[in-house]
């Protein structure tokens, strides 16, 4: 396992990140065993999502990479090292998901911007001028820094979000862990969002995306681990984010619709998939009205 | 009418009481804003009542109260630990639990073994019986209590605020899980003899939970609390000499009147605030023309 860490990729940035999950499996105390021999390997520069149904072990993986929870087989180690040694090394940057966080907290924007700072800190955690600079900077580089004395639950979702992002850019993480980002945030959010890892992963960062999106996936995920109690599929997004693995992973659980344009004009079968984990869709007919739930004879007299 | 005022400065044990109480109730109050806001007042609650068998243990054999106190203190949080991670029950079953075994245990052998020290005194306090040595006890848990919030707070504050972030960037969690525990199982100590086992709770809760509902940062929340928690707290012993009655419960008492009004009157979240607000934007949506008007927001 310790081979890894002193090869350099592509750009001759040391892989000094490597993150590798080898054989772990996690039992919990009521003997519950969450995760089963999963394995897999990340370099630096690459964005990878994380996807499973709830319950197959997502926030098991991700706690253990974390360090929050041992493992009760095998290892997980960034760059050779142990988590809890890069933790010490302020490698690892976690945003939380929204429902975590306690918004109600006596704490503005800045103060928990700084909070990513404290590794760099004194014994007091005081901050200095360049722990202030380095708030700012990351601060603005979310657009967040006209915010930055406000308490943080008068923020909207995707402002709540991208204060913790900013939290993550002070602290300078090069692995950067992100618990189901676009849940409860606007598409522009999402955009944005989207677009900071997006140069995260030029600036050589190594960032997990677990997430629900399935649809947003290809658009800006190199990488995905597919896991259901144990790694399904892991690999480039192309190659593993198949209909096959995919069905695997969910089963029953994603709506699976089939279109079909028959009336192509060059008659080839136009046929495509759309695999949803979304909860019920809108289902419109040809005339541009809602059909599956229609009951037309109660609309008709509430419609006046 | 000055001279009345000042009587209880002309004795003594007054004076100690005021002065102690004054010390006490600041250091509980710095405490009580992590209680609040990481809503720990059950187990605050438990670890004062968990403390009394180790009282009487302590008084038996000849130990300093202060010592058996704390050890009783965190064998409490330790039992409440394990029990929780072995079992599927909930905490607040299991700190309920715990907690009362303790201080059954406790009343059991004091009852048992009457020795110079009376039920009442452990759960109702006597801060103005206290003895010289048992003030400067309080002095010393008091002083390294606030000492050690003075350094860490901050690491405190993380922990309370986003555990998972503390252990992100290497901070021993556990530890600090530990050391607030310790510091609140020291302090419940320390008011013992002040308020009392029962009252330790108020003491523990109310100036957080008030400077709570005055800023929206935490240093201010800490300086206020404090703040409130001195003055109660030797006022109260001050009020107590006039009126001849329980220091612990004109403490508690005046701390709670403290509460109120800022309940009702804090400028941001107090409620009279919340429905002047309330009514304002009402009033600014119905000049715009947006929304029609709804009687029962009208009445607020």
């Amino acid at each position: 396992m310790l081979q890894g860490s002193k090869k350099l990729n592509k750009n001759g940035v040391s892989y000094e990140i490597d993150l590798h999950v080898n054989e772990v499996t996690v039992a919990y105390n009521n003997g519950h065993v969450a995760l089963f021999d999963a394995t897999f390997d990340l370099s630096a520069g690459t964005i990878c999502a994380l996807v499973g149904v709830n319950g197959s072990g997502k926030s098991t993986l991700f706690k253990t990479i974390m360090g929050f929870l041992t493992p009760t087989h095998g290892s997980v180690t960034i760059g050779g090292k142990p988590v809890q040694v890069a933790q010490k090394q302020n490698i690892v940057a976690y945003i939380p998901q929204a429902e975590d966080v306690d918004w109600a907290f006596p704490v503005n924007v800045l103060d928990v911007v700084l909070m990513g700072r404290y590794g760099y800190m004194n014994f007091l955690r005081i901050p200095r001028a360049n722990d202030l600079e380095i708030a700012t900077e990351s601060l603005s580089r979310v657009n967040m820094l006209e915010y930055k004395d406000r308490q943080i639950g008068e923020l909207s979702g995707g402002q709540k979000k991208r204060v913790f992002l900013a939290r993550a850019l002070a602290q300078r993480g090069r692995i950067v862990l992100l618990d189901e980002p676009f849940s409860g945030v606007d598409v522009q959010t999402e955009a944005a969002i989207i677009e900071l890892l997006r140069e995260l992963r030029t600036e050589g960062h190594l960032i997990l995306v677990s997430t629900h999106d399935l649809g947003l996936v290809p658009s800006f995920c190199d990488r995905v681990v597919i896991i259901n109690r144990t790694v399904l599929a892991a690999g480039p997004t192309h190659d593993t984010f198949t209909q096959e693995n995919l069905g695997r992973a969910f089963g029953g659980t994603l709506r699976d619709l089939r279109i079909d344009h028959t009336d192509a004009p060059d008659g080839t079968s136009n046929e495509f998939r759309v695999l949803s984990d979304d909860e019920e869709p809108l289902i419109f007919g040809h005339d541009g009205r809602l059909v599956d739930h229609w009951h037309p004879e109660v609309d008709e007299e509430e419609s006046e | 009418m000055i001279e009345l005022l000042l009587t209880p400065f002309y004795y003594e044990y007054m004076v100690k009481a005021i002065v102690v109480s004054g010390v006490i109730g600041g250091v509980c109050a710095l405490l009580s804003c992590f209680v609040t806001l990481k809503g720990w007042s059950l187990m605050g609650d438990a670890l004062s009542h968990a403390i009394v068998p180790g009282v009487a243990v302590a008084y038996l054999v000849g130990l300093p109260f202060a010592l058996g106190a704390f050890a009783s203190g965190l064998l409490a949080a330790l039992v409440m630990g394990v029990v929780k991670s072995k079992t599927r029950i909930r905490e607040d079953a299991v700190i309920g639990i715990v907690f009362t075994t303790f201080f059954a245990a406790g009343v059991l052998m004091i009852s048992l073994f009457p020795s110079n020290i009376s039920l009442k005194t452990i759960v109702l306090g006597n801060i103005l019986g206290i003895a010289d040595s048992d003030i400067i006890q309080m002095l010393a848990i008091s002083a390294v209590a606030l000492l050690v919030v003075g350094l860490k707070w901050k690491d405190l504050l993380l922990f309370a605020f986003d555990p998972n972030q503390a252990q992100a960037i290497g901070l021993n969690t556990t530890r600090l899980n530990l050391m607030l525990l310790a510091l609140l199982a020291a302090t419940a100590v320390a008011a013992l003899q002040a308020v009392g086992a029962v009252l330790v709770i108020a003491m523990l809760v109310t100036p957080g939970a008030t400077a709570y509902q005055l800023t929206d940062r935490f240093g201010r929340m800490m300086l206020l609390a404090c703040l409130m928690g001195v003055v109660t707290s030797m006022l109260g012993a001050y009020i107590s000499y006039f009126l001849n009655g329980s220091t612990g419960g004109c403490i508690v008492c005046l701390q709670t009147i403290v509460f109120l009004v800022v309940f009702f009157f804090a400028p941001k979240y107090g409620i009279v605030a919340a429905r002047r607000k309330a009514r304002r934007t009402t009033d600014a949506l119905l000049i715009a023309g947006d929304a029609q008007p709804v009687p029962a927001l009208r009445g607020l």
